[in-house]
């Protein structure tokens, strides 16, 4: 059968080619065939294919010397953000071209491009080859457990011991085998309003707030407490289901595929019915407008969860100097470490440019000027611990909007407790799945069993090698 | 006699009166539906970035100028060579979807041939296939073959619009008297000249009203175009609203995306009033007498 | 009737020149993608992350799998197709009803709309609007704490928000609302242009010999109009079984609540967006393609019936050329 789609793809191609003129492709390999890893050789038909996938890397072993290497390097990204820093703090190599190919990520379209281009990277031209690409932690796993990934060890990125525990786990696969960096950190901490904190807890520093709310225990009895004196504990259903989903026991499926709800996501469901019912929150979704508006003035939510680039640039309504109340918010570590964000820089296979890969990679982990030059002139929070701490440990530092609080000492603290663990190549759409099933409970729609059987049959849809409860 | 005659006439002159009124009302309450989203829009582009997430206003702001300033200046998009990449593949495309629909259609209308019927159930039964999964496809061909990064995988399927040929079709069938063209034929025409210079002259509404939906669908056109067209230089007016919108954090800014989408309403909007008179003219200059 | 004309026999061999091209473009651009989705909808083929699951051959089981009622006994695709074609009629009679009465209302002489540019225009611009950035805004209007709720509250018709979006009726209605909105104007296009065409001397003989406009309308411009009608129709149709956008963006792709607005296509893309699941998204494809298939045939000879028959009543307008 694959032979047979195999002859009809072969008689398309020609056709198209007789029609476009185009420079004819060099192999007629079948579209199901994955991409082998390090196919430096062009010429590989459909048959070496797999000979090829067997010997992942070796041939980029030993590292050939810059000189001999691909005159452009290609990096794909869905933003600009990381172009930015590339463009300002790293020195390319003299004759090599860098080119950046921005797909923007609305309906799938980055990963879409993205993988087309990998599953066709022994086909394109060394110019055309992928070097570098971005990735979330969202579906990181997605491309760290494939072929279509490297060793960035082998290829001279040896030093981990200033980044963060959980970047260089989320950039490994299933063998530990680490396939990039990630240039920044994305700790996410309680974000509280002070002057709700005061009204509530009898209390609005950081300190003494943290002693009152770092336990889900705690956090939950304050939520009745809160609620009696007329304010919301948090502004969506889906507020705390972060620090729940980022500590999990257990991955979403076990050994035989079947689906498994771990501890975390039980106890995120149990909160989140109790807060609902109780009405300590709103049912709307993080981004929506019936939450943000939470944020003005007026407002009436004492907690929400976030890192620094969400309090800096998603927390409009409440930096607005007329209908916000900047100055009034602070941060503190919660009832959970957990991260929020951040961007990977991941090594493709086939790559013609290992030594410049290399070099990009250890510049934004391991180069504290251009890590110090993140934090002081980017407001990025460094994925290097030294810099981190020497900005923490600043004591002339204080942000506005928390009050004149240091929130990178706050940072520096929470990001070493992150894990990245137990997580699956599912794990995108199965938090989103759930979390959109059981919004249409919390707002009444259906009733807790139906929400839940919907769940399935998304996943039913998505992943079909999932097994769910019947 | 006379006294009625004028009683009708006047009692129909009230009737047209009420009627004229019923249709005004009508058609400015449906004016308002249509321009409300509009009026939002243009609101929605005075506002700045934080005056957007605090929601719906219905006065303007004062940051038009300042959104349509860093719209333009943005360093990671062009939209002046965005709008002219959609205007070249939305210009080419819709001259080619209706040129060649016209054609096909007369082919099936003007002409006995053996395959006729088998032809025209053929295109027929291909307008209803879904394009979603062979959209899919397509670029898969057009990644195994380095397609990417060329207008003409854009435009050349154009060409086979069923939809546009089936409207072209029941047109001509409603106003393309065969008698013209059989008196053409006497006059020693040959069959393209006589397609190019008396059939099209005749059908010019049908072909002003396609050439502007097709001009439409290929601008606001994403999918495809943006798994396809991956260079910046090449990149078309929707890519550039979307990679506005998933702009990282510090650079997100909704004033300008709505900012934006109100600049690619525009040219659409003046290809529309340009085009949309043709459908007048058709009625004036079209009425060909057999 | 097109048996009537008499045409150039001696000219096939144009008729052959004249379609080629579409042939030829249909078949190097379109006709492999679309065998593929046909040829794929007999197979297990998807990804899981980068990893290519089959194609392996399963015959008709993606066929099955569809049909399949789950536990509670409903059978899923036609559930959905159900939905599509409720939204889809909500949206589409008063869409080609509306656009008829307009396209009558710019063509009377003796209506004589002042400002016709400028309502054509209007009515045109919603379809201007990318779908997505349309349902943004509506998104936005009908949000807990959008302007309708606003007005709603300090109206007093509720004491409190209404969610338009957890209610089946209050979805359904919000996107058939937005589809008449975006296409009524579009079709008015179409209506008046095939009205234009039509030869403006049977309008003045129909009102010499005294006929009034009810019966101007139904002996000479409905019978005239009649292909673009079909035409109208079939299309409305077509777009509308295949109605994705505007539901996929107003519901960010669930069809709240309960699926009772998820559409067939947006059932498809379900399978097709993060699994790559060409097998089942493909004999999605097909039950859609069968199903407008039957309906837009029906459609066809039942309004060419009727069409034919009319003609028959009316005077033969050719010969009167």
């Amino acid at each position: 059968m694959k032979k047979a789609l195999a002859t009809i793809l072969a008689a398309s191609m020609v056709l198209s080619l007789a029609a476009c003129g185009s420079k004819p492709a060099e192999t007629t390999a079948a579209p199901a065939a994955t991409t082998a890893a390090a196919a430096e050789t062009t010429a590989a038909a459909a048959e070496t294919t797999a000979a090829a996938a067997e010997t992942p890397a070796a041939t980029e072993a030993a590292a050939p010397a810059a000189a001999d290497e691909g005159k452009v390097f290609n990096i794909y990204a869905w933003n600009e953000e990381f172009k930015g820093f590339f463009e300002k703090y790293y020195q390319v190599p003299e004759g090599v071209t860098v080119n950046w190919i921005i797909v923007p990520s609305a309906e799938g379209a980055y990963q879409d491009a993205l993988d087309e281009a990998l599953l066709n990277q022994e086909n394109a031209s060394d110019d055309e080859k992928v070097d570098m690409f971005l990735a979330e932690a969202d579906y990181i796993l997605k491309y760290t457990n494939s072929e279509v990934t490297q060793d960035v060890k082998a290829l001279g990125v040896t030093d981990f011991s200033n980044a963060y525990d959980y970047t260089v786990q989320a950039a490994s696969d299933a063998n530990g085998v680490v396939k990039g960096v990630s240039f920044q950190c994305c700790p996410s901490a309680l974000i509280y309003r002070r002057s709700i904190a005061e009204d509530v807890l009898g209390t609005s520093e950081p300190d003494e707030v943290q002693g009152l709310l770092d336990s889900w225990d705690k956090f939950n009895a304050v939520a009745a407490d809160a609620k009696a004196k007329g304010y919301y504990m948090t502004a969506s259903f889906a507020e705390t289901y972060r620090p729940f989903s980022n500590n999990v026991t257990s991955p979403w499926v076990d050994k035989d595929n079947n689906l498994q709800f771990d501890d975390q996501i039980n106890a995120w469901m149990d909160q989140t019915d109790e807060f609902v019912k109780n009405g300590y929150t709103l049912t709307s979704g993080i981004w929506d407008d019936e939450t943000t508006a939470q944020m003005f003035k007026e407002g009436k939510t004492m907690c929400f969860f976030g890192p620094a680039w969400y309090f800096n640039f998603s927390m409009g309504n409440a930096q607005d100097p007329e209908k916000g109340c900047p100055g009034d918010w602070a941060i503190c570590q919660g009832p959970a470490a957990h991260f929020w964000g951040g961007t990977w820089l991941l090594a493709a296979s086939g790559s013609d440019n290992p030594t410049m890969l290399a070099d990009v990679m250890n510049t934004f982990i391991n180069d504290e000027d251009v890590c110090s030059k993140l934090v002081s002139e980017e407001a990025q929070f460094s994925n290097n611990k030294k810099v981190n701490e020497k900005f923490g440990s600043d004591e002339s530092y204080g942000n506005d909007f928390l009050g004149g609080q240091n929130d990178t000492a706050v940072f520096v603290e929470l990001a070493q407790h992150i894990k990245f663990e137990n997580q699956t190549i599912y794990d995108q759409l199965l938090n989103e799945g759930l979390q959109n099933a059981l919004q249409e409970y919390y707002r009444g729609s259906v009733d807790k069993d139906k929400a839940i059987e919907n769940f399935y049959l998304y996943i039913n849809e998505k992943y079909p090698t999932i097994n769910t409860p019947q | 006699m006379n006294k009625s005659l004028s009683y009708d006439s006047h009692k129909a002159r009230i009737q047209l009166a009420v009627l004229r009124a019923v249709v005004y009302l009508i058609l400015i309450f449906l004016t308002f539906l249509c321009l409300f989203s509009f009026y939002m829009l243009i609101i929605n582009s005075t506002r700045s970035n934080g005056e957007l997430q605090g929601g719906f206003a219905l006065l303007p702001s004062t940051h038009f100028i300042e959104n349509l300033k860093n719209a333009w200046t943005d360093s990671s998009i062009n939209i002046p060579k965005g709008l002219l990449n959609s205007f070249i593949v939305a210009g080419i495309t819709s001259v080619l979807t209706t040129y060649f629909s016209a054609l096909t259609a007369y082919g099936i209308h003007a002409y006995d041939f053996r395959l006729k019927k088998a032809a025209f159930g053929f295109i027929m039964a291909i307008m209803v296939i879904p394009s979603q999964v062979s959209a899919v496809g397509f670029v898969q061909i057009c990644y195994k073959f380095n397609l990417t990064n060329h207008y003409w995988p854009l435009i050349l399927p154009g060409i086979a619009a069923p939809v546009v040929f089936f409207y072209m079709k029941q047109y001509m069938e409603s106003v393309l008297p065969m008698s013209i063209v059989e008196a053409a034929r006497v006059d020693g025409c040959n069959e393209f000249r006589i397609f190019n210079s008396i059939v099209l002259p005749m059908i010019r509404p049908a072909i002003a009203v396609q050439m502007i939906f097709s001009f439409v669908q290929s601008w606001n056109n994403y999918f495809l175009p943006s798994l396809l067209l991956t260079k910046a230089e090449m990149k078309t007016v929707p890519i550039m609203i979307a990679q506005l919108r998933s702009a990282d954090y510090s650079k997100f800014d909704m004033g300008k995306v709505y900012m934006f989408i109100l600049l690619a309403i525009l040219p659409v909007l003046v290809v529309y009033v340009i085009l949309s008179k043709n459908i007048i003219k058709g009625v004036t200059s079209g009425g060909v007498k057999g | 009737m097109k048996e009537k004309k008499r045409k150039g026999i001696n000219y096939a061999k144009w008729g052959y020149i004249f379609i080629a091209p579409f042939f030829l473009a249909y078949f190097l651009f379109t006709f492999f993608p679309q065998a593929l989705t046909i040829y794929n909808s007999f197979f297990e083929n998807y990804r899981e992350g980068l990893q290519q699951i089959g194609p392996k051959f399963v015959g008709l089981q993606n066929y099955v799998d569809l049909f399949t009622p789950d536990k509670n006994g409903t059978v899923l695709i036609l559930k959905y197709a159900l939905n599509t074609v409720i939204i889809w009629l909500a949206g589409a009679i008063p869409q080609v009803v509306v656009a008829l009465l307009l396209a009558l209302f710019f063509t009377s002489y003796r209506l004589n709309i002042k400002g016709q540019q400028f309502f054509k225009t209007v009515i045109y611009m919603p379809n201007l609007i990318m779908a997505s950035a349309f349902s943004m805004l509506f998104f936005t209007l009908f949000s807990n704490v959008g302007p309708v709720n606003q007005i709603i509250t300090a109206a007093g018709w509720s004491d409190k928000p209404i969610d338009f979006f957890a209610y089946t009726i209050t979805v359904r209605s919000l996107i058939a609302l937005m589809n008449f909105l975006m296409w009524f104007g579009n079709t008015t296009i179409l209506l008046m242009a095939g009205i234009m065409g039509i030869d403006q001397t049977l309008f003045e003989a129909a009102n010499i010999d005294g006929a009034n406009s009810v019966q101007v309308f139904t002996k000479v411009t409905l019978p005239l109009l009649m292909p673009i009608l079909v035409y109208t129709v079939i299309t409305a149709m077509i777009g509308g079984l295949q109605m994705f956008d505007v539901p996929q963006v107003l519901t960010k792709g669930l069809g709240t609540p309960d699926r009772t607005s998820t559409t067939l296509i947006m059932y498809l893309n379900n399978y097709l967006g993060g699994s790559k699941n060409y097998g089942m998204a493909g004999a999605i494809s097909v039950i859609i393609f069968i199903i407008t298939g039957i309906l837009s045939l029906i459609v066809f000879r039942s309004l060419n019936r009727t069409y034919q028959e009319k003609e028959k009543r009316t005077p033969k307008r050719r010969r009167h050329d």
